[in-house]
């Protein structure tokens, strides 16, 4: 049986006085693949923020445990060296800083907390060479200015490029598929499909089933109000996509 | 302030006497800037409280043997001049015909001062350029001969050793006649904690077709108070380029008062300043636009934290007969805790109908967005900070045509 990689139990999460996550539990184990669906605007990217330490969130009650450790503990660095990467629904724009420069930053920083060797210009240059040729990346775009400009789909391609140098062992997506047409979406599926082997695990949270038409959950879970509220396989993800969600809000109520 | 008496140099000759005179009237009458002088009133000091004003410079020459004159390293080539405890010292004339050097003494002997000395302000409108001409003796005067191109730059380094605290006022004259082309490197530095006020004049001379690339690095002790006025006047399509550099000290101001006198004249005046603990940094800008088709652009940056003070005062005058003229102006701070304080005054005093002229101030800290996505990452948050601050900075620095100097700059 593989190991156990993320253990959420009981967590109560939120902003100021407002609750957004109430006892939500989940365990991933090395390998798999899991998806959260729930309508918009339930609060799914609290579960995602939370998860890798962004400021502004209040956790009132229960644990995250990640590969045995507190994560709750943990600083937003510590986490991604830890192997937490989330790709992001709205990517960050920072000018001044180019992509290139800033890439061999966070491998760097990565590889220093995994206790491995940094590498040198000419070393990290060759990396990051092929695995932006392995991902359509024209070269031409690792020397500008972070997201500065980037239309959403080299966004996301940018972000899909950051998690095969990072090489996490969780990778969240976070509403992946929001603004991409249906090539960006495929490139960005087989990317994350390129990266997936036994140990790293996905989770991906999502209102809307088409990226798991490109990534196979192993796993779909129900989210609603603060929780899952159903588990299944992915003929979860069938029924939402014919019904909506409205079948399971109401068997809670 | 009572003037001590000191036997300044060349008190025999009538003229200067004369001029240090009414530079005496014209301070005291001025007397030292308060909160409640316009010009002043966020950087106002009083250095008869340091108890440093009867320092005499004359007692801090050093000797031939001294460490000083051990040439520094420098990343790039130059002539090299030094200013040291206040005194210019020696002579390093190894320049090359069509650059004269001589001492600010020698060149009012000589005569070659009477059309630029004192001619570039009002010492009535500038207490500590009157206070500098009460006090007239140190300096130095570089000419640049007509369609002389220096293929290095000048080196000037304000070196400051004194055991002892000193009180220097220096006047350097440049004058760069027409077609000519020049680098000046200013680099102010002290080695040991001392406490001392220089006061620094800068009388620049750009003739037609003239170019004056103007870089100032300081980096002194922190108990260094340091004001600096740079008067520059610039003839038809000459340009004046400079670039301020301000590392912690507790009171720096460097002040650019700029004419564009004739048509297609440009000023490019850049500064960036960056305080850490209790500094004071003040950079103050004129740019006077008294003729047709002239340019200015001005970015100034700061980078604050601790109990720092930063202050921008920009001003950009344009006269009603400098039609077609563009004036830009910006200003932003970053202040990187709750402590540090910036005042920004821009002033745009535009007397002609036909101009393009804008102005613009930002404070603020560093994007919590943007180095929470550096941290997902796994970027500690403190080289994510620096991430943000250089490049934050770049901008300004990137403005720096020559890669050696810019690199020198940049480091502390």
């Amino acid at each position: 049986m593989s190991e156990q990689l993320l253990k959420i139990t009981d967590l109560c999460a939120g902003v100021a006085e407002k609750q957004i996550l109430k006892n939500l539990s989940l365990t991933v184990n090395e390998g798999e693949v899991h998806a959260i669906m729930g309508p918009n605007g339930a609060g799914k990217s609290t579960l995602s923020n939370v998860l890798t330490g962004k400021f502004g969130y209040e956790i009132t009650g229960g644990t995250i445990e990640f590969k045995g450790k507190n994560l709750l503990e943990l600083k937003p660095e510590e986490r991604a060296g830890e192997g937490i990467f989330l790709c992001m629904q709205y990517p960050v724009e920072i000018s001044g800083v180019s992509v290139n420069n800033f890439l061999k930053h966070a491998v760097n920083a990565v590889r220093k907390y995994r206790g491995e060797k940094e590498l040198d210009a000419a070393e990290f240059l060759k990396l990051l060479k092929s695995e932006a040729k392995k991902l359509n990346i024209a070269p031409e775009m690792l020397k500008r200015e972070l997201n500065v400009g980037f239309s959403g789909g080299e966004k996301k391609r940018l972000e899909t490029l950051q998690m095969s140098l990072l090489q996490p062992s969780l990778a969240i997506l976070d509403e992946a598929d929001s603004g991409l047409d249906i090539d960006a979406l495929k490139m960005v599926a087989e990317g994350v499909n390129s990266l997936r082997n036994q140990h790293n695990s996905l989770l991906i949270i999502t209102h809307h089933i088409n990226l798991l038409d490109y990534i196979n959950p192993d796993f779909v879970h129900i989210y609603a109000d603060g929780r899952i509220i159903k588990s299944g396989g992915k003929e979860l993800a069938e029924i939402v996509e014919k019904n909506g969600y409205g079948e399971f809000l109401q068997a809670v109520e | 302030m009572d003037f001590f008496v000191k036997n300044l140099w060349g008190e025999d000759i009538p003229s200067l006497a004369g001029l240090r005179d009414k530079g005496k009237i014209s301070f005291a009458e001025q007397g030292f800037p308060t909160i409640k002088t316009e010009a002043w009133k966020y950087s106002y000091f009083q250095p008869e409280d340091l108890g440093i004003l009867q320092a005499d410079v004359s007692e801090h020459i050093c000797g031939e043997d001294c460490h000083c004159h051990e040439k520094q390293d420098l990343p790039f080539d130059a002539y090299r001049l030094k200013i040291c405890n206040g005194n210019v010292s020696g002579h390093h004339f190894d320049f090359p015909e069509g650059i004269l050097v001589k001492s600010l003494a020698e060149a009012i002997y000589d005569g070659d001062v009477k059309n630029y000395l004192n001619k570039s302000f009002d010492m009535n409108l500038f207490p500590f350029a009157a206070l500098n001409t009460a006090y007239l003796e140190q300096g130095l005067f570089v000419c640049v001969e007509r369609g002389f191109c220096a293929d290095k730059p000048i080196y000037l380094n304000y070196h400051n050793h004194a055991e002892k605290n000193i009180f220097c006022n220096i006047r350097n004259i440049f004058v760069v006649e027409s077609d000519a082309n020049i680098v000046l490197i200013e680099d102010f530095n002290s080695e040991k904690d001392g406490q001392y006020f220089c006061n620094t004049v800068n009388e620049i001379y750009i003739g037609r077709n003239a170019h004056f690339r103007h870089y100032k690095k300081q980096n002194e002790s922190a108990k260094a108070h340091h004001i600096a006025l740079n008067c520059v006047n610039v003839k038809q399509n000459g340009t004046y380029t400079s670039f301020c550099h301000q590392n912690e000290c507790i009171f720096a101001r460097n002040e650019t008062y700029v004419k564009l006198l004739e048509e297609g004249a440009e000023a490019k005046v850049d500064a960036v300043y960056k305080l850490q603990n209790n500094g004071h940094s003040d950079i103050t800008t004129n740019i006077r636009h008294l003729a047709e088709h002239t340019v200015s652009n001005q970015l100034v940056k700061g980078v604050l934290s601790g109990n720092s003070k930063g202050v921008f005062q920009g001003q950009i005058h344009i006269a009603p007969d400098a039609q077609k003229t563009q004036g830009y102006q910006l200003h932003q701070a970053l202040l990187l805790s709750d402590d540090a304080v910036v005042d920004c005054k821009p002033e745009l005093e535009i007397f002609a109908d036909d101009v393009k002229c804008s102005h613009g101030a930002t404070s603020g800290d560093l994007d919590k967005n943007q180095l929470f996505y550096m941290q997902s990452r796994g970027i500690p948050y403190d080289e994510a900070k620096q991430i943000l601050i250089d490049a934050y900075l770049n901008e300004v620095y990137s403005h720096i045509a020559d890669d050696e100097i810019r690199q020198w700059i940049q480091k502390k």
